[in-house]
């Protein structure tokens, strides 16, 4: 190799794609549109609480109003942010999400150690997608929590039925994302591989994993929806923690204040966890916008 | 420095499945180390077939193809392939996709300097840590390139890497890859629909004709040292190579005298000459 001198290509139209002046120019223009971006999202994202606040307050000045429906009138804004503020105050807030966090992860777990595999080989082998595209789009089908008398008789514990059913919800994302993600790699990726020599723990780890990262992320956010739907009424079984039960006990106990500042602590973790998988998907983007 | 390799087909033929007429009817071809071969045709004239049974990406349904004497059966690191697109993965940066072969055949050793070693080669040293999508059609093209050296091959094989170029980084890349592979000693073969591209890179071309797929002339390009559209050799051999072309087609090509050359710039296009008229 050592014998063989570079080639001046320049003279020959060679130009390159990059020059630092005009990339400082692109970026103080890029990061100004960044910025007026930035501010006009803000301002929709307020607008739209303010909205949800004032439906919610109008609400429950309806309720307080009513002859019928006064008894409810703690689902308001003002009583269930006050108690909302105890419950973080108390550590209560903490001790009845903690057991759904971990019930979700455990569910995500599996649905994704499952949910890959499964989806790389539906995506790598035709034969193997069409043995399984109906079983797999029947049980697609059925309601999740439709396996609940099911799950109760087949796991030991309440903890091991909810998992079960969170896992049940969430591997079809996962799988469905996968295997489409796979069929859309470009075939030369594993011409070139193979031609290089890769073994196929190369195509695995070092090509297709990386290439269909995106699509797995996008599953798994999908996933995470569904789970943390899921969640509240699987946690209505026979368990004594977790967010469901909160609501079933706050239900139980006439205390309306509580279940809607359960309900709201509902929203604001479904929100930060999806808008933290939103992050990592698009942290770990491969794809360059044009 | 590589030796090259010693190519041979043996009765070489191909049936796609389910494809009535074989897409090669019966090759025989001898390719010598270091030597520069293109293979020339229309569209479905097996050469692209032809190509990736030589690789070893495909195999033939009859036939034998051996290198250095011995008959291959898979693809190999030593016989590189460059397709029509760079297929560079766009999760790597310059230098992640150059070491991937290194990487595959546990090499990692060599990586640190074989990489800056055939980035400088390609012209594409200070690019090392770039994203490929960072980077030009003609420069994503050198990536492979270097990516392809890196292995230092006995054979590189070209599936019309350059088709989808400008002119000006076509013609700069064709005459470096010719130099690159002369100055290692590298067997190249070259599948291109361009007559210009087969003179500018090759030293002997086979024309090619479809249905079955066969060998219908052989044509020699002797030229020494750089070459140049404008010399007189080289429009000879481009003369030779549209004959046979034509006559393999089975009709000729439209203002097939019509080339760039000094001659032909000063000539007006056909639509400037009819509107002239």
């Amino acid at each position: 190799m050592n014998q063989a001198s570079p080639i001046t290509t320049r003279e020959a139209g060679f130009t390159p794609a990059y020059s630092p002046a005009s990339n400082k120019a692109f970026l103080s223009e890029g990061m100004k549109s960044r910025i007026g971006g930035g501010l006009e999202s803000l301002g929709y994202t307020l607008a739209g609480m303010c909205l949800l606040l004032a439906v919610w307050w109008l609400g429950g000045r309806m309720v307080a109003a009513s002859d019928d429906l006064y008894a409810f009138a703690d689902f308001a804004p003002a009583p269930t942010l006050v108690r909302l503020t105890d419950m973080i105050r108390t550590g209560e807030a903490f001790q009845i999400t903690v057991p759904s966090l971990y019930r979700i992860a455990s569910g995500l777990f599996w649905a994704i150690a499952i949910g890959v595999p499964v989806g790389i080989l539906v995506g790598a082998i035709a034969g193997f997608r069409k043995l399984t595209n109906v079983p797999f789009q029947f049980l697609r089908m059925i309601s999740p929590l439709s396996w609940m008398p099911i799950a109760v008789m087949a796991f030991a514990t309440w903890e091991g039925a909810i998992v079960f059913l969170i896992a049940v919800a969430a591997i079809w994302p996962v799988l469905f994302s996968t295997a489409s993600g796979l069929r859309r790699i470009e075939p030369s990726w594993f011409k070139v591989a193979r031609n290089l020599g890769a073994r196929p723990w190369h195509m695995l780890f070092v090509i297709i994993l990386p290439a269909i990262s995106q699509d797995i992320l996008s599953g798994i956010r999908l996933a995470l929806g569904v789970a943390w739907i899921i969640l509240v009424p699987a946690e209505y079984l026979g368990v004594t923690s977790g967010l469901g039960y909160a609501i079933n006990d706050a239900r139980d106990t006439l205390e309306y204040d509580r279940l809607a500042a359960t309900v709201v602590i509902i929203g604001v973790i479904g929100f930060s966890l999806d808008s933290l998988l939103q992050l990592a998907i698009a942290k770990l983007s491969w794809l360059r916008s044009s | 420095m590589t030796n090259g390799a010693h190519i041979q087909t043996i009765g070489v033929s191909h049936t796609y499945k389910g494809g009535g007429t074989p897409a090669l009817g019966q090759i025989d071809l001898e390719i010598c180390p270091g030597e520069a071969l293109a293979l020339i045709g229309r569209s479905g004239c097996g050469k692209s077939t032809l190509l990736h049974i030589l690789s070893g990406l495909s195999l033939p349904t009859r036939g034998k193809v051996l290198v250095d004497g011995t008959r291959i059966t898979e693809p190999s690191p030593s016989r590189i392939m460059m397709f029509q697109a760079p297929s560079l993965y766009p999760w790597m940066s310059v230098e992640q996709n150059v070491g991937l072969g290194l990487r595959f055949n546990g090499k990692m050793r060599e990586a640190g300097s074989r990489i800056p070693e055939v980035l400088e080669l390609v012209e594409l040293g200070d690019y090392a840590k770039r994203n490929v999508q960072d980077l030009s059609g003609g420069q994503q093209q050198r990536v492979a390139l270097a990516r392809s050296l890196a292995l230092k091959p006995d054979v590189l094989l070209l599936d019309e890497p350059l088709s989808a170029l400008d002119a000006f980084t076509r013609h700069a890349l064709q005459r470096d890859i010719r130099k690159i592979c002369k100055e290692l000693g590298i067997t190249l073969v070259l599948v291109t629909h361009d007559i210009n591209e087969a003179v500018m890179m090759a030293d002997r071309a086979l024309v090619m004709k479809a249905d079955p797929g066969d060998i219908e002339a052989e044509i020699s390009i002797p030229i020494a040292g750089d070459r140049l559209p404008s010399m007189a050799a080289f429009g000879d051999a481009r003369r030779e190579l549209v004959a046979a072309y034509e006559a393999a087609a089975g009709m000729a090509m439209a203002e097939a005298q019509s080339f760039i050359s000094q001659d032909s710039l000063n000539t007006p296009a056909p639509i400037d000459r009819l509107a002239a008229n």
